[in-house]
């Protein structure tokens, strides 16, 4: 757990959301977390590697993740988290990740991403480290994205 | 070198004949022109191109809407988006539908040509390399690992699985791969099956406690042993490819749906005496330059 990776990751939203169509981007809280979490809903899964190593989880709602991707479709409207609002999703999760490497590596660290897990389902839960690890919740045009960081 | 057939959609002849004119002294070849959706659809059951470069716009209809008609004929069609605007809104659909690249106009010939000569030689080459150098050598591990961990024997099976999605019931261990190619896998069992190999790698004896804690932390740490081995064999054979895994996460619970999509991907089941051991390697290939 390093409070100096925080910074990359709202960086990273705030830079990439915008370009995608999200109007009101802020932070909630942030918090340490132990142990396995509850998936929303929707987790996606990255790791890093080199320099810095660890795994990130974005989780949200599906009302939210449909929310999200209707906002990358221009609007279009999506009930179900299907095939093109789980693409959009996924999508989401690299292009925040290859922004976050991006920031790491104008602190001076090399790193490298994996590709997405999407994970789906009701009542299942995740665990990304066996230490203490940061959440940051961030409300997207009034969608809740809670990031869940372990890297060091 | 064999003739690669391109079937160029575009309702503009100028923009036809530039294509075609990039594709002269190139093992690439335009076999036919369509100006339409309908002639577009036509074509290309008439000559089963290899290679279809889709005009965004057509006058009775777009290129996703064509693409969707054309893929759902033949699923394995390899469609270039060509248009003139170059906005994400599009290129999700266009992927969502499932359309291989994108490329602005004006089309500059050097991307043209690479980006027709990836997506050819990806089809024939990738498949291939992924399941000979990059599968098979994992199931021969995972059995190899299986048995040194844990005394169990494994009847191997490896099947191909293109964007098929899977669930885990139980607990499954999802290890990200970066470098070249990148990738995750996800190696799963019911909780009964992670629970008995558990007590076979910690060598338990029937009557000592185990919490599911405690068996999922073995699974884990054998899960990442197995990965380890297998990704400093990868980088053996693979001097340059830089292939390295990130720390394990778990997911445990019924019924999570772990998605595929748009990775080539393989299942590799261990069948043992206490239960399947699953496993799901993915690999995203080169194609993200796309976006």
């Amino acid at each position: 757990m390093d409070v100096k990776f925080v910074n990359p990751f709202i960086n990273a939203i705030t830079t990439v959301l915008p370009q995608l169509g999200f109007i009101t981007i802020t932070r909630g809280k942030l918090s340490t977390r132990e142990k396995a979490m509850p998936s929303l809903g929707v987790t996606v899964l990255v790791g890093f590697t080199k320099s810095v190593r660890g795994n990130v989880a974005y989780n949200m709602t599906k009302e939210s993740a449909c929310k999200i991707a209707s906002t990358m479709m221009m609007g279009m409207p999506i009930v179900d988290f299907d095939e093109m609002a789980q693409s959009a999703i996924s999508e989401l999760s690299n292009m925040l990740t290859a922004n976050v490497a991006t920031n790491l590596a104008s602190m001076d660290f090399e790193v490298d991403i994996s590709t997405p897990s999407l994970t789906l389902g009701d009542g299942f839960s995740v665990k990304i480290s066996d230490m203490p690890y940061l959440v940051i919740e961030m409300n997207i045009d009034g969608n809740l994205i809670e990031i869940n960081m372990d890297l060091h | 070198m064999k003739e690669v057939r391109v079937l160029i959609v575009d309702d503009s002849k100028i923009s036809y004949m530039m294509l075609t004119k990039m594709l002269e002294k190139t093992n690439f070849k335009a076999c036919d022109y369509a100006k339409n959706s309908k002639e577009a659809i036509e074509k290309y059951q008439i000559h089963k191109p290899d290679i279809i470069t889709m005009d965004m716009n057509l006058p009775d209809g777009d290129g996703i809407e064509t693409s969707r008609h054309i893929l759902k004929l033949d699923p394995n069609a390899k469609i270039i988006m060509i248009s003139a605007m170059k906005d994400v809104s599009l290129m999700l659909k266009g992927r969502a539908a499932g359309i291989r690249s994108f490329l602005q106009k004006p089309v500059d010939p050097n991307e043209f040509i690479d980006t027709l000569s990836l997506l050819y030689q990806n089809e024939i080459n990738m498949r291939t390399i992924l399941e000979e150098s990059y599968s098979k050598p994992l199931v021969k591990i995972f059995q190899r690992e299986l048995f040194k961990l844990s005394g169990l024997q494994g009847k191997m099976m490896l099947e191909e699985t293109i964007d098929t999605d899977f669930d885990v019931n139980g607990t499954g261990i999802i290890l990200g791969l970066t470098g070249n190619p990148s990738g995750r896998i996800v190696i799963y069992a019911t909780d009964t099956t992670m629970i008995e190999f558990a007590r076979l790698v910690l060598n338990l004896d029937d009557d000592d406690d185990l919490s599911e804690e405690a068996a999922q932390d073995a699974f884990e740490e054998a899960a990442n042993i197995l990965m380890g081995n297998y990704v400093s064999k990868l980088n053996d054979v693979f001097k340059n490819n830089e292939i390295r895994l990130a720390p394990p996460g778990i997911i445990t619970g019924t019924k999570i749906r772990v998605l595929n999509t748009k990775l080539k991907s393989f299942k590799i089941t261990a069948k043992t005496r206490i239960g399947d051991l699953e496993m799901s390697i993915g690999f995203a290939g080169r194609q993200d330059e796309w976006m």
